[in-house]
C-alpha cells in the first residue's frame, strides 16, 4: 500500500522502520515489557499492601484490649459496660471481640487456670491458633470446653475426655467433654476455655469479666483515636491499643515500601540498559539510513522525532504487555504471600507508563546524539 | 535623466551563478584536500569534475552538497554564501536546494520506489504521492513505483535516485559517479536521461571518471592534487 496525505510519512518511517528489525526491536520491546511488568506488580502489591498486611496482622491476635482501668479496686468489669465499648467501635473495623474472665477451679487431676470466653469472638480475634479437634461453635455451649496443649499433656487429658470440674470458692460443678485441644505457643496453652457464663458461675462472678479482647482493623495513629471514642461511650473503660502490634504494622509496612522501591528501581536501570544496548546497536546498524535522509536535508530535529517515536512506540507497547504481565505477576505474589488475589487500581496504568517511558527515553539519551552526530558525507561513502 | 533611470531599472538583473567558488580550500589536519579553487557555474550548464583518485573530488562534491564546509574561501550557492552556516542551515539548503544522485543509489530498503520519492518530499514540505508517481513516470518507472530496491535492477535503482533528485525542483543536481556501478546498457539509459535533464534547462554537476560523460557535459573542470588543471 503507497503512502499518501492520509497516511503521514513519519507514521509510516515509524511503521516501517520498527517491523522492518522486528529482532531488535523484540529484544527492546521484551525488556521494557519486563520492567513494566514488575513495576506495575510492585504497584499493585504497594497499593493493596496496607489493607493486605492489615488483615495479615489482625490474624496474629487482637490489638486492642478494653477493661478497667489499672488499680481499680473491684474485680474486673461488668460484662454489658464491656459490651458497650465493643459496640463503640464502627462495624466495619471490628474483626471480632470476646470478653474474658479467668479464674481457678479444681478438675479431678488437679486445679488449672479456667478462661470463660466468647468462642465464636475468640475464634475471630485468634484465628492463627492451631486447634486439634475443633472450635466450639456457639457462645452459650456450657457442655463442651477446650484445653490449652500443654494442661492437656500434663494432666493426660485428650480429645472426647469428659472432665468434671468444680468452682471450689462456690461449689458449683460441671460436666464438660473436651472438644478442642488448642496449641498456640503461649500462655493459652496452659489454660481451659469455657463459655464466659459457666466461667462466671463456677468462679461465683456473676455478669462480670476481667477485660476484652479487640482484634480492629486500625493503623498508627487511628488507634489512639478509637481508644477515645471508646472510653468515651463507655465510661469507667479503658481502652488501650496493643502497641506491639500496631507500631509493627507501621515499621513493616515501611521496610516492604522501600525494598519494593529498591527492586522496582534495580529492574528499571536493568531495562534502561538493555534497551540502550539494543538502540545503540540499531543506530550503528541504521548509520546509512540516518545519512541519507540528513542528505536529503532532514535536521537534527527530525532525526530525534523519529528516534523518540520509535522509542515511545516501542514503550507505549511494551508497557500495555508489562500491564498484562504484572497483573499476572501481582495475583501470583498476592496468593503466595497474603493468600488472595490482589486488586487492580487504575493508578497502576499512568504510573507504569510514565515510569516505562521515562525509562526508554533515558536509554535513548546516548544513541539518538549519535544519531544526530552522524555525518552523512563518511556513512554514505560506507566509512 | 529620469528616461535613463527607467532605462537602467529596465535593464533585466545580471542572472548570478547557481555555483560560484572563490579560493576554496579545505584541509584535513596538515592535509590540504583542495587549495585555492576559484569556479562558477551558470544556471543550465552541464558541468563534469574529473581527475585521478585523490585530486579532490569526492571532497569538492561533499563542499558543495553541503555535507562538509571549506576550511578557506568562499562558497556561494544560489547566491547564499555557505561557508559559515551551521548543520541545520546546511540541511535546510540540501533539502530546499540540491538534488543529490549517489553511485550507490542509497535507497531505503525498507520503502516502495513511490516512498523513497515521498521521504524526500517529506523532509522538504509534504509528502505528495501523485507528484512522485509522475517524478517516476519522468524517469520511465511509473509501473514500478511500489517495488522495492531489492525488486529493482541497478539501472532502475539509480533512475529512482535521479527521480528523488529532481522532485523537489532543486536548483542544483549534484551526482557521484552515476553510473559507476551500472552495466553499459544502464549507463546509456542514465547517461540519455543526464541528457535530457539538461536539455530541460536543469543546473548539473556530476563527479565522474567516465570520460563519455566528459563528452556529454558542456563543460569539464579538471582538478590535480586538489588544484584546478587550466582553466575552469
Amino acid at each position: 500500500m503507497a503512502a499518501s496525505n492520509r497516511w503521514p510519512m513519519f507514521a509510516l518511517l515509524l511503521w516501517r522502520s520498527l517491523t522492518v528489525r522486528a529482532g531488535r526491536v523484540g529484544v527492546a520491546l521484551a525488556a521494557l515489557a519486563v520492567g513494566a511488568a514488575v513495576v506495575s506488580a510492585l504497584l499493585c502489591l504497594y497499593l493493596d499492601i496496607k489493607v493486605k498486611m492489615a488483615e495479615e496482622l489482625r490474624a496474629y491476635g487482637a490489638n486492642f484490649v478494653v477493661g478497667a482501668p489499672v488499680g481499680g479496686s473491684e474485680r474486673g468489669v461488668d460484662q454489658s459496660a464491656l459490651q458497650r465499648a465493643i459496640a463503640a467501635v464502627p462495624g466495619a473495623r471490628l474483626v471480632g471481640a470476646s470478653p474474658v474472665l479467668y479464674g481457678v477451679a479444681r478438675l479431678d487431676q488437679g486445679n488449672a487456670v479456667i478462661a470463660g470466653v466468647d468462642f465464636p469472638g475468640l475464634r475471630r480475634v485468634s484465628p492463627f491458633w492451631q486447634v486439634s479437634g475443633g472450635w466450639i461453635g456457639v457462645s452459650f455451649d456450657e457442655r463442651n470446653a477446650m484445653i490449652g496443649r500443654k494442661l492437656a499433656e500434663t494432666m493426660e487429658i485428650r480429645l472426647g475426655d469428659t472432665l468434671n470440674v468444680l468452682g471450689e470458692a462456690t461449689g458449683e460443678r460441671a460436666r464438660l467433654t473436651v472438644k478442642g485441644i488448642v496449641d498456640t505457643g503461649d500462655a493459652e496453652d496452659e489454660q481451659m476455655f469455657v463459655a464466659l457464663p459457666l466461667a462466671q458461675r463456677l468462679l461465683g462472678l456473676p455478669g462480670r469479666a476481667d477485660f476484652a479482647l479487640l482484634s480492629v482493623s486500625v493503623e498508627g495513629a487511628e488507634a489512639d483515636q478509637l481508644a477515645a471514642s471508646i472510653e468515651t461511650a463507655a465510661p469507667g473503660i479503658d481502652a488501650r491499643p496493643i502497641r506491639k502490634i500496631s507500631e509493627s504494622d507501621g515499621v513493616i509496612l515501611d521496610k516492604i515500601d522501600g525494598l519494593m522501591a529498591v527492586v522496582a528501581a534495580f529492574i528499571l536501570v536493568m531495562t534502561t540498559l538493555c534497551v540502550n544496548a539494543t538502540l545503540t546497536a540499531m543506530v550503528a546498524e541504521r548509520a546509512p539510513e540516518i545519512g541519507l535522509e540528513k542528505a536529503l536535508g532532514a535536521g537534527h530535529r527530525a532525526i530525534v522525532a523519529q528516534f523518540v517515536g520509535e522509542t515511545v512506540a516501542i514503550g507505549i507497547a511494551g508497557t500495555l504487555i508489562g500491564l498484562c504481565l504484572g497483573y499476572g505477576l501481582a495475583q501470583i505474589l498476592g496468593q503466595a504471600v497474603f493468600g488472595g488475589w490482589v486488586g487492580f487500581r487504575a493508578a497502576v496504568i499512568p504510573v507504569t507508563l510514565a515510569a516505562s517511558l521515562v525509562t526508554a527515553l533515558a536509554a535513548a539519551v546516548v544513541p539518538v546524539r549519535r544519531a544526530v552526530r552522524i555525518a552523512p558525507a563518511r556513512v554514505l561513502r560506507g566509512e | 535623466m529620469n528616461a535613463a533611470v527607467s532605462a537602467i531599472q529596465a535593464l533585466p538583473e545580471p542572472e548570478h551563478p547557481v555555483i560560484a567558488l572563490k579560493g576554496l580550500s579545505r584541509s584535513f589536519g596538515a592535509v590540504e584536500a583542495l587549495r585555492e579553487v576559484s569556479f562558477s557555474i551558470r544556471p543550465g550548464e552541464f558541468v563534469a569534475i574529473m581527475g585521478p583518485s585523490g585530486s579532490g573530488k569526492t571532497t569538492l562534491l561533499n563542499i558543495l552538497s553541503c555535507l562538509d564546509r571549506p576550511t578557506g574561501g568562499e562558497y556561494l550557492l544560489d547566491g547564499i554564501a555557505t561557508a559559515g552556516m551551521d548543520e541545520a542551515e546546511q540541511a535546510r539548503i540540501r533539502r530546499e536546494k540540491i538534488g543529490l544522485v549517489f553511485q550507490q543509489f542509497h535507497l531505503i530498503p525498507y520503502l516502495t520506489a513511490l516512498e523513497n520519492l515521498m521521504l524526500a518530499q517529506h523532509y522538504h514540505s509534504i509528502a505528495d504521492a501523485g507528484a512522485a508517481r509522475a517524478a517516476l513516470e519522468r524517469v520511465g518507472l511509473g509501473h514500478r513505483a511500489d517495488h522495492r530496491p531489492s525488486q529493482l535492477s541497478g539501472g532502475e535503482q539509480q533512475r529512482v535516485c535521479i527521480a528523488r533528485a529532481l522532485i523537489n525542483e532543486p536548483a542544483l543536481i549534484l551526482a557521484d559517479e552515476p553510473t559507476g556501478n551500472l552495466d553499459e546498457e544502464n549507463e546509456r539509459v542514465i547517461m540519455e536521461l543526464f541528457r535530457a535533464l539538461h536539455r530541460e534547462g536543469r543546473t548539473i554537476v556530476l563527479v565522474t571518471h567516465n570520460p563519455a560523460f566528459g563528452s556529454v557535459a558542456e563543460r569539464t573542470i579538471r582538478l590535480a592534487h586538489g588544484r584546478l588543471e587550466g582553466r575552469a
